[in-house]
């Protein structure tokens, strides 16, 4: 039984993760949302880097604390054979496995499928990689801005008929672990109907082309390479992101004759719906430059918060292009629990992302990331039942710490 | 059996976002039953891209795409609602997916705050712009006004450029695949724990807060006060000359962060001059906006001159991080995506054979497949009728 009854769909489900950085550790922390007691498997000899970016101390990092809320964390040292025998016992105990390191690395530690399943023939392996685990690229390693441009989606991002931009740099890690956290659901609602589990292997570059399936759909219907197209959209007009006074945005998409009358009308030229240059959809995307040029023109003067909130009054999708400092002071996101207050183990409180989604009977989330080895004791004496003195005993020989 | 094999699920939705959720649970065996409109159908039926072959509504591949493996049944939600069709359907199925605005749900009589007591055992999720209770100024959206409110708009590209307005990201879909991906999720999870205590759940799916997660490592270390906010749209930027660059047929993008990366570009260059003025570790601790403009100025002179996959190929060899930049003809040849079989051919009655993405993980003993295309309008209506006694 764990130890942490939070509720939520997922308690009593135990995860071990051997991740680093960002996208594995993205999967824990959504299986811990939703009520999964999820354990990190740490090694002081090969930390997750987050834990000493631009910190001194490993237990206080900004950036492992972002994405390692309501974990556990126990510290076996990986080098040794008495440490992975202290993982594959915990294996053994555990539900769902979660692996990101450099290919052929679980091989290397006697962690691969094949081993784990002697431990747990009906373990759930979950895999990450950049190309996933086998194929012709399987070797190569990159970063998120790796993974966009491998995957077709950095080409659809830039100014009309110029270099693609890309995605902004941070894209990619997240949905990478959101794709991989359905997988793993997936195969582990198969395991509790039919008692079997599998091997779940998922590929950070097919993530991004997942982003854009209907662009790979125009390719194999009509032979299209899609290029970048700016802010346009085929079947809305206007639809785009126009300036507003202080440098700030605001982003407005018109969907059909009526909306484009509405927003004709809050411009004060209500004449612009019936002139034939803008009278329907394919006349305002035949003069889109001159239409977004007047849009523009009359955004430019305005406050943005105050424009999308007349034009949605008029029934117009419309909202401001939100900073990070908009962000952190949208009362939205306050009211609905987005973000939230956990506390540390010496009982620090700190803010940070809650789940995405509100449900009925959701998991409860009150604790931060953990200190390296927080977890020891719970993890080695009450999982795996040794006692005080033979948890010392690994401790005295560098096996846990 | 596949893993979702048996459950039945109701998909009430109409844009993209729920059709999304909908298929990657058809994927894996769900029966996924699509109500549509009798007149023309579900709306994404009107958006393209469109097959050559075809006329409305059978003609989009969107809609293609996204309903594989589901049936159609042409029945007005509404009317359904006042009769007793709807009630009867809601207690045939597991599962129900819709992505009506808020409010929609209570209109035909499926009030979340009534699920306990009126279908205790249903799993009901609904995906919305900005959740179930929006205030009024977020009552209208579209993907790109969802996208420009997460941030993820105006920090791309990160770009300090007055001029330049900020992007609305990859293709159409992004928001409205990332919310539907975030929704199988959380129905996974579900019928999960149902599977134990045969109780269903309500799951309210907002696409900002999907996409705002999605940048959880920058936006929570900026929330807890670790990481300054500001206007500035370079606020998520990372230093350094990564980037994508033009190469002689087409791009490449080049990542560069640490000294390893910086001695295997000399290996691959053959020691050049420029590289000289450089410290060692200047990557690292001396990354200068000036040495960073140098650097680009350079690796622009260099790949203009080279072919995207052959110098990509030769710079993993040397653990360097350049890849090429893919479009979507790269992706169908790629000799990767072939061995894994992410395209998957898919004939379907009118537009004819194609290939079709497929999803990014393969799993070992319940694979996704696409079993059946996307269905006509109303295909699969009278089977229903007849299954339901001939009463919907």
């Amino acid at each position: 039984m764990s130890r942490r009854m939070r509720g939520g769909p997922l308690q009593g489900v135990r995860v071990i993760e051997l991740t680093k950085v960002w996208a594995g550790p993205c999967v824990g922390k959504l299986l811990a949302y939703l009520g999964a007691e999820v354990i990190r498997i740490e090694s002081e000899g090969s930390l997750d880097v987050t834990r000493t970016y631009g910190v001194a101390d490993i237990n206080n990092a900004p950036g492992f604390q972002s994405v390692n809320p309501e974990k556990l964390s126990v510290q076996v040292n990986m080098k040794t054979e008495e440490g992975i025998a202290i993982i594959h016992d915990l294996l053994a105990k555990s539900d769902i496995l979660v692996e990101n390191l450099r290919p052929g690395a679980v091989k290397r530690l006697g962690l691969d499928y094949e081993a784990v399943k002697a431990s747990r023939p009906d373990i759930v392996y979950v895999s990450m990689g950049m190309f996933g685990t086998e194929g012709p690229l399987s070797y190569q390693t990159g970063y998120a801005p790796c993974f966009a441009a491998l995957g077709g989606l950095s080409s659809r991002v830039g100014y009309e008929g110029g270099s693609p931009e890309g995605m902004n740099v941070r894209y990619a890690d997240s949905t990478f672990g959101a794709a991989a956290t359905y997988g793993a659901l997936v195969a582990l609602l198969h395991r509790r109907r039919t008692g079997v589990g599998q091997f779940v292997d998922v590929s950070a570059v097919e993530c991004m082309s997942s982003m854009i399936g209907d662009t790979l759909m125009d390719f194999a219907l009509n032979g299209a390479i899609t290029g970048c197209d700016g802010n346009r959209h085929a079947q809305m007009a206007p639809h785009g992101v126009y300036p507003c006074l202080n440098d700030e945005w605001i982003s407005i998409a018109v969907g059909g004759d009526a909306q484009w009358a509405a927003l004709a009308q809050a411009m004060g030229k209500p004449e612009l719906a019936t002139q034939a240059a803008f009278c329907s959809l394919e006349a305002r995307k035949a003069h889109e430059a001159e239409l977004d040029a007047l849009v523009s023109a009359w955004t430019a003067g305005r406050d943005a918060s105050e424009l999308a909130a007349e034009l949605q009054q008029c029934g117009i999708a419309a909202a401001r292009s939100q900073s990070s400092l908009d962000l952190v002071a949208d009362p939205l996101l306050w009211a609905r629990g987005f973000y939230q207050e956990v506390s540390d183990g010496a009982g620090q409180s700190k803010t940070t992302l809650g789940p995405s989604w509100t449900m009925d009977r959701a998991a409860s989330i009150s604790h931060g990331a953990p200190r390296l080895g927080e977890h020891n004791a719970y993890v080695l004496g009450d999982i795996l039942g040794l006692s005080g003195e033979e948890q010392r005993a690994l401790f005295d020989r560098g096996i846990a710490r | 059996m596949s893993a979702l094999t048996g459950y039945r699920v109701l998909e009430l939705s109409e844009h993209v976002a729920g059709e999304y959720c909908g298929k990657l649970l058809a994927d894996f065996g769900a029966e996924v039953i699509k109500l549509e409109n009798p007149e023309g159908g579900s709306p994404t039926r009107q958006l393209g891209p469109f097959a050559p072959r075809g006329d409305d509504p059978e003609r989009s591949g969107l809609f293609a795409y996204l309903n594989t493996n589901k049936c159609s049944v042409a029945l007005d939600v509404r009317r359904a609602a006042d009769g007793q069709q709807l009630d009867k359907l809601l207690r045939s199925v597991d599962v129900v997916i819709d992505d009506h605005a808020a409010g929609w749900l209570q209109a035909v009589g499926l009030d979340p705050a009534g699920l306990e007591t009126g279908y205790p055992a249903l799993v009901l999720c609904s995906i919305t712009p900005y959740g179930q209770s929006p205030p009024p100024e977020r009552s209208h959206a579209e993907d790109i006004t969802v996208f420009h409110s997460s941030g993820w708009g105006y920090h791309t590209p990160g770009t300090d450029d007055p001029q330049q307005p900020p992007l609305k990201g990859a293709g159409r879909f992004l928001p409205s695949y990332e919310a539907g991906l975030e929704a199988a999720i959380c129905v996974a999870s579900a019928l999960y724990e149902r599977e134990g205590s045969g109780l269903g759940r309500f799951i309210d799916i907002s696409q900002l807060q999907v996409l705002a997660s999605r940048a959880d490592y920058v936006l929570a270390q900026m929330v807890a006060g670790d990481m300054p906010v500001g206007p500035e749209r370079t606020a998520y930027n990372l230093q350094g000359p990564a980037g994508i660059f033009p190469c002689r047929d087409g791009f490449a993008y080049i990542w560069m962060s640490a000294p390893g990366h910086w001695e295997a570009l000399r290996q691959l260059l053959g020691d050049p001059e420029w590289m000289t003025s450089f410290p060692e570790n200047w990557l690292e601790r001396e990354c200068t906006p000036e040495r960073v403009a140098q650097c680009r100025h350079y690796l622009a002179r260099w790949l203009e001159t080279q072919d995207k996959h052959e110098v990509a190929a030769a710079a993993q060899q040397l653990g360097l991080t350049l890849v090429a930049v893919n479009n979507a003809s790269d992706l169908v040849c790629s000799e990767q995506y072939r061995y894994r079989g992410f395209f998957h051919e898919v004939e379907h009655p009118v537009q004819g054979s194609a290939l079709y993405p497929t999803v990014p993980y393969t799993l070992s003993e319940t694979p996704a497949r696409i079993v059946s295309p996307a269905p006509l309008l109303g295909q699969h209506t009278e089977a229903a009728l007849a299954a339901a006694g001939g009463e919907l």
